[in-house]
């Protein structure tokens, strides 16, 4: 086994040795400006692909180029901004474009030719439809065509989604060997259209491997100078901007921009002032704009900037940064692991995501910083999982993920589709787990936490747990892995048998810190395991735990206790300046140790049962979910489940359904009605064993493929749900054939399908042609906006449901 | 040999930006809200009507709609692929198929394209709630559409100002999906207003547009007025009546 190489310059093909001090930062480097702008002056219908143009008039691409060339510029771009697969279509390969994009640029007799790359044009899922696998394959087949087309570097620009930055940059970085120059593109709230923002774009793209980073687009230079400066302050690569001339319109007849070259310059000039090392135009500019940015770099060098050192972690949304020097704390979520939780485990085997991210969302709204994500369990395929579960967190939390697991495959898998730069969890000082979890985190630009483990176990003293935290150090700096990026976790031993311990593991804490420059994370809650009162001593743990150093305690926000030593200690570490997070927490806080304080909010008195003889219809009806769970409590005290089930809550949601039919409820009246019916049934079945309450069968939910709509779904499912059967929900956007599968594995019997446009019902039709033709037994119900009985019907459905009520009959008339 | 075709008037074909301040932000109609949620009278405690007030207050709050439009001129004299009669805006790919539009564009000079979005925020929170709450979801929903309307609704105003200051009158605006006017087009509305680059706004393969809370649409604008909405459609006072490929084939747009 060798160490894998780490991608230094060393082990990039660059131009020459002037290339060289541009990517060391030694040496300003200046482009081009606007194609498309040249380009629609001479003509360009808009929406057209200007792409194809290096084909058919070659040398009007070219005079474009020389014209920069020109006016100073050593890079030109090639004219490939949307030279992909899935835009050009049908009209000319990749290859083709870059071959003869490339031929026109370099005929400009360009110092430097750019291999540009732009945006697909399609979201990426969770949101849109685009698998992160596919906009890398696109991206990697540009790249490939690029490289062979003899360019001296690849500039990826005008991006607004991390996930597809980071699909490009890792296409790039696998299928070549040329620099990397890659930008994001900010709307004037300092963020891309997507919620990144210029300090985790620098972060991001550094770690991954970019060689240089930066801006484009979007904005003229004054106003992209603060966000270029923010760049500048966490990363010591090279920082890029290409900054439009601002905003067009049309004047005589011809599309012009508001910033004129001086000013353009002036601005420029305040960038370059402020570290920017590499700078060019984008829409608007032209050669006149280039030639005064000659002027600005001609006989200067760039200065030298270099970040604060800080362990960074970045979501698309969030960048959480440890100081090295200082001492921060960031709360790492523990819940979503299934070790010890049922509901959690059956979620997951459920394949019921939902759950899962309402974990992450609960963790978050409590004060999580970070979310650590397990999905370990045997019989279900780590791999796959973890990977789905990061990508919906990723959809609906904001935080960056610590990525937790024992299978390097399932870790790699994740990582690689992470937008940001995440933890990985965790590698030990077993040789076998150095060899295979390192590799990973350098190939990603991970941070790492390492476990104080080896082959001999977990070492007893402050000493052995250090040693092997020294050689953890080791291993990682061989694959280029500082230890700014590596958290040590001393492994908390449990006070009831290794009393002795406690004390042990937080000086080892202190010597990593100290002596390895690391950061400390810590599973807190296992001291106190075999204990009583845990929290108790948890808590006084964490406290003398961050006392001792510890930067990342792994641990759940959800407990009060907990967070209120976290906001404590923020306050005497500085973190809370001026107390005013602490302050603002604790208005109008009571002590719960003093005696006669309110109860805690949501923990209301026990309900009286009203003299109404069904108190559970009343709260249906009137959709009160707040004293649900206590009266649904009180009642299974002296009622079956399945009685007060059958009995109570299917005919006051059955009422309800006539209700809403008769219109004397509107949607939201039917849903806040299930909704506290939700809160019955989860209480029912938080208090009883699972086989005293029976599933009524399974029923699978999807919106078709190339849909986007999940509203109508949803609340179907939500009625569902309430009335007993297992309901399996794929999601939007769904293949036919992985309907088909779940179908087959969970033993569904109906399928409910939504879509509602006229342009996905034919991927319906499909669906349900699949499903009838693979598995006969089952029937297909039918709903969306633009479906009627007459065209359900039409496409082979053997149900039409005109809303949630419907559907809920029509299940009731399946499993009879 | 196509004949020189007017231009739009510069004001008007210069590529406009819709990017409200706080101050300058719609209001969601509570009771379009109400209505896309099926709403006819019913009583809402107040606990539901709490909760949907909240709902529109922080979409409200947080989230600012954008968009952008320009004018481009009409050619109606076009034939598509399949040899049908077609708009096409001069200058970009755009080409409106069916009878809807036609008659909607057929006199005017000029067709406004516009694009509004509430941006990936709000198609973030709908995906989060959608999986969590999706009473709240649903009001959000309903609450998104009101509201991405009410921007499309100042859009439609300023539009309406910009052309009276050129002395152009203008129609009501039309979208694709409306009548026979097929979704396709959307692809190349979203291209032709750069909308993707100025305002985040994608179309997917089946050409819905994502973020789902965004809206395209279409206005006509004419040298003096438009003939009225509710007259009789006639051969007789239309614009192309010389050279209709409808009439060509012995039919008629109507």
């Amino acid at each position: 086994m060798t160490a894998c190489t780490p991608r230094t310059l060393d082990t990039l093909r660059i131009a020459d040795d002037d290339l060289r001090a541009v990517l060391e930062g030694r040496r300003h480097l200046l482009f081009d400006g606007g194609m498309g702008t040249m380009l629609q002056a001479a003509g360009l219908v808009a929406g057209e692909l200007p792409e194809l143009l290096n084909l058919t008039n070659p040398d009007e691409i070219t005079a474009v180029h020389a014209a920069y060339v020109e006016a100073g510029s050593e890079v030109v771009t090639t004219n490939t901004f949307g030279a992909n697969a899935r835009k050009l279509g049908d009209a000319a390969t990749v290859e083709e474009i870059f071959d003869a994009a490339a031929r026109c640029a370099r005929a400009s007799g360009a110092r430097y030719v750019a291999g540009d790359i732009g945006p697909l044009g399609a979201l990426l899922r969770p949101m849109g439809t685009l698998t992160f696998d596919e906009a890398y394959e696109l991206f990697a087949q540009e790249v490939r065509a690029a490289a062979s087309a003899g360019v001296d570097l690849l500039v990826i620009e005008t991006m607004t989604d991390l996930a597809e930055i980071k699909a490009a940059v890792l296409a790039a970085k696998e299928n070549s060997d040329l620099p990397i120059f890659a930008t994001m593109t900010f709307e004037e709230d300092g963020r891309t259209f997507l919620g990144t923002s210029p300090e985790v774009a620098a972060v991001t793209l550094d770690a991954l491997g970019a060689d240089v980073v930066g801006i484009n687009c979007s904005l003229g230079p004054a106003e992209l100078r603060p966000f270029a400066a923010r760049m500048v302050a966490q990363t010591a690569k090279p920082v890029m901007v290409q900054a439009n001339a601002g905003l067009p319109h049309v004047e005589d007849g011809r599309t012009v921009y508001d910033i004129d070259p001086a000013s353009y310059a002036e601005a420029v000039a305040g960038m370059v002032a402020d570290g920017v090392g590499v700078i060019g135009g984008c829409c608007g500019t032209n050669p006149d704009y280039i030639r005064l940015l000659a002027d600005i770099v001609a006989d200067r060098t760039p200065h030298p900037h270099l970040p604060t050192p800080a362990l960074t972690v970045t979501s698309a949304q969030r960048l959480v940064s440890l100081p090295a020097q200082g001492h921060a704390i960031a709360v790492v979520g523990e819940r979503i692991n299934p070790t010890g939780k049922k509901r959690l485990q059956a979620a997951l085997r459920d394949g019921d995501i939902d759950y899962v991210v309402g974990q992450g969302i609960s963790q978050q709204e409590q004060g999580a910083d970070i979310l650590d994500v397990n999905v370990g369990l045997p019989g279900i395929d780590e791999a796959d999982m973890l990977c789905r579960v990061c990508e919906q967190l990723q959809a609906s939390t904001l935080l960056p993920l610590q990525i937790d697991s024992t299978d390097p495959v399932a870790i790699e898998a994740a990582v690689r589709r992470y937008a940001g730069k995440p933890i990985i969890n965790s590698v030990n000082g077993k040789q076998e787990s150095l060899d295979a979890i390192l590799p990973i985190a350098a190939r990603y630009g991970a941070n790492v936490i390492g476990l104080t483990l080896d082959e001999r176990g977990i070492p007893a003293t402050a000493d052995e747990r250090f040693a092997i935290a020294e050689r953890i150090v080791g291993e990682a700096a061989r694959y280029g892995i500082g230890p700014e990026r590596i958290l040590i976790d001393c492994l908390v031993m449990t006070a009831s048998t290794n009393q002795d311990q406690a004390l042990e593991i937080l000086r080892a804490v202190t010597m990593c810190r100290e002596r390895l420059g690391v950061k400390c994370a810590l599973g807190v809650s296992n001291i106190s395991f075999g204990l009583p009162a845990r929290e108790v001593l948890n808590a006084a743990f964490l406290a003398a735990a961050f006392g001792a150093g510890l930067d990342a305690p792994i641990m759940n926000p959800g407990s009060a206790r907990y967070m209120d030593v976290v906001r404590s200690f923020r306050v005497l570490n500085g973190e809370d300046a001026g107390s005013a997070a602490y302050i603002e927490h604790f208005a109008g806080w009571t002590d719960p140790y003093k005696g006669g304080a309110a109860p805690a909010a949501g923990a209301s008195a026990a309900p009286v049962l009203d003299d109404v003889t069904d108190p559970i219809r009343r709260l249906i009806l009137s959709g009160r979910k707040g004293e649900m769970a206590a009266v649904t409590e009180q009642l299974l005290a002296t009622c079956d489940a399945m009685e007060l089930i059958n009995g109570h809550f299917i005919p006051a949601l059955d009422e309800v359904g006539e209700l809403f039919d008769r219109g004397t409820y509107f949607l939201p009246q039917l849903m806040a009605s299930a909704e506290a019916a939700r809160v019955g049934f989860d209480t029912i079945r938080r208090l009883m064993p699972a086989s005293d309450i029976a599933s009524k069968g399974s029923i699978c939910l999807a919106t078709v493929k190339g849909d986007i709509h999940d509203i109508g779904k949803n609340i179907v499912k939500m009625l569902l749900d309430n009335y007993g059967y297992t309901v399996f929900d794929l999601g939007r956007d769904v293949d036919p054939q992985v309907i088909l599968d779940e179908v087959l594995a969970r033993d569904v019997r109906l399928v409910g399908l939504s879509a509602l446009m006229t342009t996905t019902v034919p991927a319906m039709e499909a669906t349900i042609e699949l499903l009838h033709a693979q598995a006969p037994n089952v029937k297909v119900i039918v709903g969306g906006a633009v479906l009627t009985p007459e065209y359900a019907e039409q496409i082979g459905a053997d149900f039409y449901a005109k809303d949630a009520a419907e559907a809920a009959r029509i299940a009731e008339e399946v499993f009879g | 040999m196509a004949e020189a075709v007017p231009a739009a008037p510069e004001h008007l074909a210069s590529p406009t930006l819709y990017r409200p301040d706080a101050s300058a932000c719609p209001h969601i109609d509570r009771g379009e809200v109400l209505r896309y949620l099926g709403y006819t009278g019913q009583d809402i405690d107040g606990e539901l009507a709490a909760r949907i007030e909240l709902i529109e207050c922080n979409l409200e709050h947080d989230i600012a709609p954008r968009g952008i439009w320009r004018a481009f001129p009409v050619d109606a004299r076009g034939i598509d692929a399949s040899g049908n009669p077609c708009i096409r805006l001069v200058g970009t790919t755009v080409e409106l198929q069916g009878r809807d539009i036609f008659r909607h564009l057929k006199d005017s000079t000029s067709c406004v394209l516009l694009a509004c979005t509430l941006g990936m925020e709000s198609e973030r929170r709908l995906h989060a709630l959608g999986g969590q709450s999706p009473l709240e979801a649903t009001v959000l929903d309903a609450a998104a559409s009101a509201y991405v309307e009410a921007a499309v609704d100042q859009m439609d105003a300023a539009i309406g100002r910009a052309a009276r200051e050129s002395g152009l009158s203008r129609n009501r605006r039309f979208s694709c999906g409306y009548g026979d006017c097929p979704i396709e087009a959307q692809d190349a509305i979203v291209a032709a207003l750069d909308a993707t680059r100025r305002i985040g706004l994608t179309v997917t393969p089946t050409h819905l547009l994502l973020p789902s809370k965004s809206v395209t649409a279409m206005i006509g604008l004419f040298e003096g007025m438009e003939p009225a909405a509710d007259a009789r459609p006639s051969c007789a006072n239309c614009r192309v009546a010389g050279a209709c490929a409808f009439r060509e084939r012995g039919t008629t747009c109507y």
